[in-house]
């Protein structure tokens, strides 16, 4: 079944045409990537989706409902997460209580902040950041920061999480081990996730299924290897030579 | 320390200055009306500023206001309910006009809400003018000790709300709306609902605290309740004593009122020059204010 389905969504910024006509469907379960060059509309697609901005047209449907008009939070208490491409942590806060507040707040919203901190706990274990939880939010390394956005959007109980470049910045050793964790997370939690990348190994790999954006429009759609050998793709990314 | 026992530590101390009528004179209670009314006030507007972010700089509109309910309703309703219909006036305001203000932030929310402050000042100049008052006597006020342990109870009752806040989603909420609000609400925070519900919060206390000063000064004047450097005072002692700790607005107040009481009668100019250079100080270089610095309190 699909959990998530977005119908003939575009949005336009003044007379920038950002998405245009965009469909798809995730199926519950799955990974899917996302490609596409800076300014494609990668981003907007995950604003959109999470509510941060509002269409100019066209549907989103979560778990057959239509989102139209909810806010953020009321996103996220309907089971969708996102992570920012720019980390955004709660700087000024610890670790630990940055992912409190997505235990408290999100889809699960916990009554009481004793279990929300533990759940919140347990999410840092599973992200490897379970020695940090007392440090400032805003001294983590890059690579904490980015294990740090994805601990909140899990702790929010998503059943969908977006994920934007995750993995941007890191070093290959770090880009290994963010991998190996969104895998492990993947079948521990039975989630459902959407990811940005520009490494464009790591998707390949990951993913069940790729989607790569161009310009606003979708123009290819498919399993890693049929989308690495779509002609149009191929023009797109290595030039017409290709 | 933990919230709780930041609050018994609090409370402990207001507890213990209420023996002062019993040892000292009126001065000494004069003392303590100025000092736990300054623990009320700040203790109200870091609940609201210290935990979102949102720096109020119109914070004396509700204590204004308060004191204008009571003047008004003088001798036409007994004294607790003008009290309470002050904090809810207080309340009322904050809720109307907090739906718009909280709309916009930063510098813009400062701006604004001492825009609103200002012009509530002269609407209730203009309407004491057309009512042929310049300022308003009341006569038959409470005993100044009456005055005293009702403004101890109206410090204690601020300090019990903003510990309340401080502990409870709303207040975890709060501080993630400060430090990212986007990200916030991203992550399920319903923030236009936790600002208006802290404005609103914020609001009621300073309201029957501006009530309660205005029997003590037996008189009404607007440029003095509505006076701006209320707010600032506020503000500064929220900035030098700690904003996001449940101690900071006690020492912060009991720092001003110190100072005030050792300059104001002999050389007043000195106070306001060492206030503002105390400010220019902490926010240059502790803006985590005292109790934030001694103790290193991560709060709640």
């Amino acid at each position: 079944m699909s959990l998530l389905e977005v119908r003939q969504l575009s949005m336009r910024f003044g007379g920038v045409q950002a998405l245009e006509r965009v469909s798809f469907t995730v199926a519950e379960g799955k990974i899917i990537g996302l490609m596409g060059a800076n300014g494609a509309g990668k981003t907007t697609l995950f604003s959109l989706i999470a509510g941060n901005e509002r269409p100019s047209s066209g549907e989103i449907l979560f778990e057959n409902q239509s989102l139209a008009g909810l806010r953020p939070d009321q996103v996220c208490r309907r089971g969708v997460a996102r992570t920012f491409q720019v980390v955004r942590p709660f700087a000024g806060l610890t670790v630990i209580e940055n992912v409190t507040t997505a235990a408290l707040f999100g889809m699960r919203r916990y009554r009481d902040r004793a279990q929300a901190r533990d759940a919140a706990a347990a999410v840092l274990q599973e992200l490897e950041l379970g020695d940090r939880a007392e440090a400032l939010a805003g001294s983590l390394t890059l690579s904490g920061q980015k294990r740090l956005e994805v601990a909140r959007a899990l702790a929010t109980g998503a059943r969908l999480v977006l994920l934007d470049e995750v993995m941007a910045g890191l070093t290959p050793m770090e880009v290994e081990a963010m991998l190996l964790t969104l895998r492990t997370l993947h079948r521990t939690r039975g989630l459902t996730l959407v990811v940005i990348e520009h490494v464009m190994r790591a998707l390949m790999q990951l993913s069940d299924e790729i989607l790569v954006l161009h310009s606003g429009r979708l123009i290819a759609q498919g399993e890693p290897p049929a989308v690495a050998s779509d002609p149009e793709v191929l023009r797109l990314y290595f030039g017409e030579a290709a | 320390m933990s919230p709780a026992r930041d609050l018994m530590v609090v409370l402990a101390l207001l507890g213990a200055s209420a023996g002062v009528p019993f040892l000292g004179g009126d001065y000494w209670i004069g003392v303590g009306i100025t000092a736990f009314m300054w623990v009320a006030l700040t203790q109200s507007w870091s609940l609201l500023s210290g935990l979102s972010g949102y720096v109020s700089l119109g914070h004396v509109v509700f204590y204004g206001l308060g004191a204008y309910v009571v003047v008004a309703s003088w001798e036409v309703l007994p004294i607790a309910v003008s009290l309470a219909l002050a904090a809810g006036a207080a309340a009322v305001f904050a809720f109307a006009t907090g739906m718009p203000v909280l709309r916009v932030r930063g510098p813009y929310f400062v701006i604004l809400t001492f825009g609103v402050a200002e012009l509530v000042k002269f609407v209730v100049m203009a309407a004491e003018a057309a009512a042929g008052n310049a300022s308003r006597l009341i006569l038959g006020t409470p005993e100044i000790e009456t005055l005293f342990f009702l403004m101890l109870a109206l410090a204690a009752a601020a300090t019990v709300l903003a510990w309340g806040v401080r502990v409870s989603r709303l207040g975890h909420g709060l501080r993630a709306i400060r430090e990212d609000e986007e990200a916030a609400e991203t992550l399920g925070v319903p923030v236009a609902r936790y600002k208006l519900l802290a404005f609103v919060l914020s609001a009621c206390i300073p309201g029957a605290v501006g009530g309660a000063m205005a029997l003590r000064n037996t008189y009404f004047e607007p440029l003095q309740a509505f006076d701006p450097m209320i707010s600032f005072s506020m503000i500064a002692m929220a900035v030098i004593g700690g904003s996001d700790d449940l101690r900071g607005p006690v020492v912060g107040a009991a720092c001003f009122v110190f100072l005030s009481e050792m300059l104001w009668a002999n050389a007043p100019q000195l106070y306001m020059i060492i206030l503002g250079l105390l400010l220019v100080i902490f926010v240059l270089f502790v803006p985590e204010g005292l109790c934030g610095r001694l103790f290193r309190s991560r709060g709640a």
